[in-house]
């Protein structure tokens, strides 16, 4: 791992964590060995050929299947929505100025006044109370390129705002330069940026791969488009899916993200809404982004470009979307909270433990999960 | 190359088209902001981006890829793969060629192209666009001496074709073009003794270039053309 040592390992620190209101609805134990630590090419699978949980909604009948037979499931005049969010190497290393520490930097969110809002650790570690990251400070990371560390977030502590000395096309030069892209410790080896991206990802911007995704191949892609399945693309930046500290993930904060519908996907979508056709979103990231808009203008989706905190849990009627393909995540990621808008907890806890004893493999290089 | 080569001609030739946005890739920042700078006085309303990178390295293919669809808004129309070295010059044999400078071409010449191709594939299978490959007389007659060189342009034409293939029943158009002999630095460091006044300047070969990213050439799809063939009556019997 190219992580620097001493760092907290995700895994300890979620085997501490208290139970959250999740995990009293679904209570699983997952076993290491179903963590997936590498990609499926990287174990002898083709990408599109992970294994598919197929949860029914209505009666909460689990099925079995490969997710490239996704073609047989899907019928013609479904849409599909995807995230077109291209993976940044969003963890850049660099040096406080002025000291020896090394900071290891997770950008999480561009701000609208081009600052950003992103994760800090220093090595070594400062003794509990005597935080070494405090306003004024400076980080130098090779490549020209340094930032000034602002302010601390309000709503997320484990967050800093910075300025970074370079924007736009010059700042993603340098980051594409240095950065590594954000990696857990259940990983077997370092896997280089490109495999964290979707084939149909173009715009640069999130912090970890929008995963449900990952299975797609252009191949699958051609055989959907020619069997009349619709396809259309929004953009949401992903931001970082943990903190790296027990308190702050066990919250399940919303992090406020960035994301963009074209006036060409918000027609699709209407009409398939319109003429009651299947919306299925490719990740939970589509069904933020997709019931934020409705939330905001009355059902309907219209095209935008705007910021999102809406938080989706267990009392949120969804308005727009049927359907959802996605990862599957720890008990502790606030994604459960997102799947109880779709099924009853119960029937998550059911598909879950079968998943487990089915030997399915978990995270963003595992298996996949259709709940509709 | 930037400095006399292809890639300059077909920079100027775009620009003069008046496209709207120009991403421009070399090895040398300084002979990009140079041309920059002359696209600037003669299509200002064109957006160029110079993008520094090593196409033979991954990562660098990756942050192009990256950056260029930033840039393009995530829509690309044209795609030349025109970058290419030709190895150590004068070029040795097969029987001499060292296995570093081997692999360095074929990463540059051949991986690279692949790679560009995979990674802005998104920004043009919705609404179509144009990949064209520049290859070679050498990617056709294995030529004794033009080693690793001819060998990535015979592997080019082959990446070119099954693309072409895989994307038939999309609106990407996949081509490639052979610009012939040009006055160009690489050609003569290739071909030291011959006289490079015979050969033509590469902002004579653009033509082909500019027809196939244009409405009049959509309907060309998987075919290789010679530049300084008489391709516009080729392409009318065709």
């Amino acid at each position: 791992m190219l992580l620097p040592p001493g760092l907290p390992s995700i895994k300890n620190i979620r085997q501490r964590a208290k139970p959250t209101l999740v995990d009293r609805i679904v209570p699983f134990h997952l076993p290491s060995e179903l963590n997936a630590d590498r990609p499926p090419e990287r174990r002898g699978l083709a990408r599109d050929r992970v294994r598919l949980l197929v949860l029914d909604r209505n009666t909460g009948k689990v099925t079995h299947t490969r997710f490239d037979r996704i073609t047989e499931l899907l019928s013609p005049g479904d849409l599909l929505v995807f995230n077109s969010s291209r993976t940044l190497p969003a963890t850049l290393t660099g040096r406080l100025r002025h000291s020896t520490s090394i900071a290891e930097v997770r950008l999480a969110e561009l701000l609208p006044d081009g600052t950003w809002l992103a994760l800090l650790l220093v090595q070594p570690a400062a003794p509990r109370g005597k935080d070494p990251l405090t306003k004024g400070l400076r980080l130098d990371f090779g490549q020209e390129l340094s930032c000034e560390v602002l302010e601390q977030d309000q709503r997320i502590p484990r967050l800093w705002k910075l300025r970074f000395s370079k924007s736009g096309t010059e700042f993603l030069d340098s980051v594409y330069r240095i950065g590594q892209p954000v990696r857990y410790r259940y990983l077997s080896a370092p896997w280089r940026l490109g495999y964290y991206q979707n084939v149909y990802a173009l715009h640069p911007g999130a912090a970890e791969m929008p995963s449900a995704g990952r299975a797609f191949t252009w191949r699958l892609l051609l055989q959907l488009r020619n069997r009349g399945v619709e396809s259309a693309s929004i953009t949401l930046h992903a931001g970082l899916s943990s903190y790296l500290d027990n308190q702050t993930d066990r919250q399940h904060l919303a992090s406020e993200e960035e994301y963009w519908i074209s006036e060409e996907a918000a027609g699709k979508i209407r009409r398939a809404k319109d003429s009651g056709r299947r919306i299925v979103a490719i990740g939970t990231t589509v069904v933020r982004a997709l019931e934020s808009i409705a939330a905001e203008s009355g059902g309907a989706v219209r095209a935008c470009h705007q910021y999102t905190q809406l938080r989706i849990t267990a009392d949120y009627r969804l308005q727009i979307v049927n359907g959802l393909l996605t990862g599957l995540h720890e008990p502790e990621a606030s994604h459960l909270d997102l799947l109880a808008a779709f099924v009853a907890p119960g029937m998550i806890y059911r598909a879950y433990n079968e998943a487990i004893k089915q030997r399915y493999l978990w995270h963003e290089f595992g298996d996949l999960n259709l709940i509709w | 190359m930037l400095r006399k080569g292809l890639g300059r001609a077909l920079a100027l030739a775009y620009a003069n088209e008046a496209v709207r946005g120009l991403a421009l890739v070399a090895r040398g920042k300084e002979p990009m902001q140079k041309l920059k700078s002359e696209i600037d006085k003669i299509a200002p309303a064109t957006n160029v981006v110079i993008i520094q990178a090593d196409l033979g390295l991954i990562t660098d293919v990756e942050r192009v890829a990256a950056i260029t669809l930033e840039a393009c808004g995530g829509r690309l129309d044209i795609l030349v793969n025109n970058a290419s070295t030709l190895g150590p010059a004068p070029m040795p044999y097969l029987l001499d060629y060292p296995a570093d400078d081997f692999q360095q071409v074929l990463n540059v010449n051949l991986i690279a192209p692949f790679l560009l191709i995979q990674n802005l594939l998104a920004a043009m299978i919705d609404h179509g666009g144009s990949i064209i490959n520049v290859t070679s007389d050498a990617g056709r007659v294995g030529y004794p001496g033009w080693g690793a060189y001819g060998i990535s342009k015979f592997g080019l034409e082959g990446l070119s074709q099954t693309w072409a293939a895989e994307l038939a029943e999309t609106p990407v158009r996949v081509n490639w073009v052979d610009p012939g002999n040009m006055n160009t630095t690489m050609h003569r460091d290739a071909e030291p003794n011959e006289d490079p006044t015979a050969w033509a300047d590469p902002a004579a070969v653009t033509d082909i270039f500019v027809f196939l990213a244009s409405a009049a050439g959509q309907a060309m799809h998987g075919q290789r053309l010679e530049a300084q063939s008489n391709w516009r009556n080729a392409i009318t019997k065709g």
